[in-house]
């Protein structure tokens, strides 16, 4: 019995259990995205979604991956095979690997553990430079695709695989730049102290200064607009509709994927699932508070078994809503065009993102308060808005869509040339 | 200068005022912003996700609830009719398979054992993974003797199950013809 | 004494590495000696685990280094060697991970992520990108055009290529290995400390803060230029001011 205790108080044997916890949760959550997403495009066209296998369709994951396991697994003949092969593994251990340094819920001590002693974190890995390790990770996350897309030696695939390429390469920019400002808030590269600084408790927040309630100093508050842009960073690092131009089943038939059958293309779909999870997860603890309540300070604070349980409730319940989210916005807007694609990232994220370092460093060197971020944030808003006005061009969209003037103008030319 | 292409339906040539140019709308603040659209999208499907009623109304739980169909013109399955005396009604002339643009009916005739005809089918296939339910031979048939039914649970395990012969096209008159009645069935007398 | 003895091992190592390149190299119309490659491979490899043990001695970390550095070492080769540019590139991802790998065993963590980031995670995607648009994954030996595509599997010089690249490596690890060791013990305890990312940054933004200047200008230039390459529009019929003006003339009709 003691021995139990004492494995679980240590923080190595602790972290081993909770990855493999986190990896079968992590599996399981990731069969019931894809339940979720069938579910959420059924409601959202008036459908029901699948409902036949178990109670409301809830068995149907497993009916799906009986189906996958025992489908053939076609291996054409004029592929690469080393590369076809290792491509889905490499996207889905990528994936995975991720979850390591994920703060899902703090710091606690077991009742059995002296009031004193350093407290365990929730999280499988507490290392110095975590944020950095997930963008490692998350650029590593590529080659699946790419890799996948060339060896099966089909140009549908092969277009797969090079929109991928080049889109991720755009939009890691402006996702490092978010994640820059995210660092700069909060002061850290650690992801948990990330999360304690947006608890807000020693910062001059003005809730906590006013009411002495905590977990008011989420990041997304003092910089919605980087928010915001970070959404639609991770939006197109996972692949996701609008920006899923490397699988555009219209057009490509499946893109990168289109040779792939059974088991490994599965496994290209767990791993985006699983990308979804963990993109979700990062954005959560940088921007969006990680596991706190606002105003909730028992449960901010506490080093209790039963404030980390429900601190990790908490977090994933704000995965799931962003899963939703994703869900929500696959199904509501047309995928972009490639121009278009290009055009969001360098003329409009890269700027802005710009902009938003630039303010947060400003800040940081005068030493002034958070709060002018925010005024920052709308100011920055306003000024693209009005630079929307001045050139009368649509930041994505049509192209070539005359305006006004520029019609009367060609309307002149053409009366002269009449003569 | 002036052929008959470039004419106008009133006869006259075309000039620059019947052209009519139509331009893209010009996109308005919102939309060269495009986040407002975007959530302006999402609102829309957001209701619809949440509109219990509408999925109510309009789903249809195929295997425990059937459809409401238009029975007199809904073209399924087809049938082989039968005659007020119980016989095949049809009189194997081959129009329904002259009529088909699927070629998915196969008909031999033999010389009838009865007096009312000369000829009547001895084998009457159809192809009902080929058909295109067009109705074509419906249409062509001068004795009405085939007919689309409004069955569409069409389903079996093999090919060959989905070739329909003359006993099972005549199995599915006798399921049917309390739902839809022979459409002329006194017309040959026959 | 050790150390004199040492550098005659590693100038050994590196010999047999340097045939073992020379024969892994692929080039047109000479016979593939793929054995011999292999043997020599193995010879170097075996080679360099006898080099770490004498290196490292007892020290508790020479599995790990040895398993990591063996990786690299080998990863490298077969960029060198391997006749196709793709799995050249994968190759090097595999040298850019172990050498990280080994970074962050010695407690440069950033170092080592960064570095992650930055080859692994940018530079080679675009080579992969670029070999990628370059060739297709069929074998270009098959077809007509076989030694005009075999511009970028084939080795032209490979003795020079040899000489030159194993003598510099020979260089490097002979200093390395003359390099009095004792002090490390000390250096690496100081570099293991908490901050180590908060000092590295301070360092670079107090004592190298014109390097860093320096890099980034040169970066900045590098962009410039390549805009400026590329930038060479090329006309296009559609935009010549022919096509007729759209709207205003005749009637003109909202779209909806």
């Amino acid at each position: 019995m003691d021995f139990i205790k004492d494995t679980l108080a240590d923080q190595f044997w602790f972290s081993i259990i909770l990855s493999l916890a986190i990896f079968g949760g992590i599996m399981t959550a990731v069969a019931y995205c894809i339940l979720l997403e069938r579910k959420v495009s059924a409601w959202i066209q008036d459908r029901y979604g699948p409902n036949r296998v178990g109670p409301k369709g809830l068995l149907q994951p497993l009916a799906d991956g009986v189906k996958l396991l025992f489908k053939e697994d076609i291996v054409p003949g004029h592929i690469e095979k080393t590369l076809f092969i290792l491509a889905p593994f490499i996207s889905f251990v990528v994936a995975l690997i991720g979850f390591a340094v994920i703060p899902w819920g703090g710091a606690f001590r077991w009742p059995w553990m002296a009031e004193d002693a350093a407290p365990l974190y929730c999280q499988v890995a507490t290392i110095d430079i975590g944020l950095l390790y997930i963008l490692a990770v998350a650029s590593l996350g590529v080659y699946g695709v790419v890799l996948g897309g060339w060896a099966s030696n089909n140009k549908y695939a092969f277009y797969g695989g090079i929109r991928a390429a080049a889109q991720m390469l755009s939009y890691e920019i402006p996702l490092a730049m978010m994640v820059l400002v995210g660092i700069l808030t909060t002061r850290s590269l650690r992801l948990e102290e990330m999360v304690t600084a947006q608890l807000g408790v020693d910062s001059a927040a003005p809730m906590a200064a006013l009411f002495g309630l905590n977990g008011f100093a989420w990041t997304l508050f003092y910089h919605p607009l980087a928010a915001v842009i970070l959404f639609i960073t991770a939006l197109a690092e996972a692949n996701r509709a609008p920006f899923d131009l490397a699988e555009c089943e219209q057009e490509l038939i499946g893109g990168f994927h289109t040779e792939y059958s059974g088991m490994k293309w599965a496994l290209f779909f767990l791993g985006e699932y699983a990308h979804m999870i963990t993109s979700s997860a990062f954005m959560i603890a940088i921007f969006f508070g990680g596991y706190c309540v606002p105003g909730w300070t028992w449960l901010n604070t506490s080093d209790s078994v039963l404030a980390m349980l429900l601190r990790g409730g908490v977090f994933s319940f704000k995965i799931l809503l962003f899963i939703m989210a994703y869900m929500v916005v696959r199904w509501t807007l047309p995928r972009f065009r490639f121009d278009q694609l290009m055009q969001l990232a360098w003329k409009s994220l890269v700027p802005i993102g710009g902009a938003l370092v630039l303010l947060q460093v400003w800040i940081l060197y005068k030493d002034l308060p958070q709060w002018v971020s925010i005024v920052g944030n709308v100011t920055i808003l306003a000024v693209v808005a009005l630079i929307g006005v001045v050139v009368q061009k649509p930041i994505t969209g049509r192209q070539r869509s005359l305006i006004k003037k520029e019609r009367i103008v060609r309307m002149r030319e053409a009366l002269v040339q009449r003569g | 200068m002036v052929n008959e292409t470039t004419q106008s339906a009133a006869g006259r040539a075309w000039t620059e005022t019947d052209v009519v140019y139509v331009d893209q709308p010009e996109l308005t603040m919102s939309e060269r912003l495009y986040l407002p659209q975007v959530f302006g999208g999402m609102k829309t499907t957001l209701r619809h996700m949440f509109k219990m009623r509408l999925r109510k109304e309009k789903v249809v739980q195929y295997p425990e609830q059937k459809r409401q169909l238009r029975k007199e013109i809904y073209r399924g399955v087809h049938r082989l009719n039968r005659d007020d005396q119980g016989r095949v009604a049809c009189v194997a002339c081959f129009m329904c398979e002259t009529a088909c643009p699927a070629h998915c009916i196969h008909i031999e005739g033999v010389e009838s054992p009865w007096p009312d005809r000369e000829k009547y089918p001895i084998k009457f296939d159809i192809d009902e993974l080929r058909c295109i339910y067009c109705g074509m031979c419906e249409e062509a048939c001068p004795v009405d003797a085939i007919e689309l039914t409004p069955e569409y649970h069409l389903v079996g395990s093999s090919r060959d199950e989905m070739i329909f012969d003359k006993e099972k096209l005549l199995m599915v008159y006798d399921r049917t013809k309390d739902e839809k009645p022979r459409k002329n069935p006194m017309i040959t007398g026959y | 004494m050790l150390s004199q003895q040492l550098v005659y091992w590693a100038y050994g190592v590196g010999g047999f590495g340097a045939l073992c390149v020379y024969f892994g190299l692929p080039k047109e119309g000479r016979p593939e000696r793929r054995g011999l490659f292999v043997l020599l491979l193995a010879v170097t490899l075996g080679g360099l685990v006898l080099l770490f043990d004498r290196l490292l001695g007892e020290s508790a970390n020479r599995f790990v280094f040895s398993i990591l550095a063996l990786l690299g070492v080998g990863g490298a080769v077969r960029v060198v060697t391997h006749p196709r540019p793709v799995y050249s590139a994968l190759y090097f991802i595999l040298v850019v991970l172990s050498t990280a790998a080994l970074i962050i065993y010695v407690g440069a963590e950033f170092l080592g992520v960064a570095l992650v980031i930055v080859y692994a995670g940018a530079i080679l995607v675009t080579y992969v990108f670029v070999i990628m648009l370059s060739q297709q994954s069929t074998e270009a030996t098959e077809s007509r055009f076989a030694s005009v595509l075999d511009y970028d599997r084939s080795a032209r010089e490979p003795v020079w290529a040899v000489l030159a690249g194993f003598i510099l490596m020979a260089t490097v690890a002979a200093i390395i290995v003359k390099r009095d060791w004792s002090d490390w013990d000390e250096v690496s305890a100081a570099a293991m400390t908490e901050k180590n990312t908060l000092e590295l940054g301070k360092m670079l933004m107090t004592e190298f803060a014109i390097s860093v200047e320096l890099a980034g200008v040169l970066l900045m230039v590098a962009m410039i230029g390549a805009i400026a390459v590329a930038k060479k529009r090329i006309p296009h019929a559609s935009d010549a001011v022919e096509s007729p003006p759209r709207g205003e003339v005749g009637k003109t009709v909202d779209p909806f």
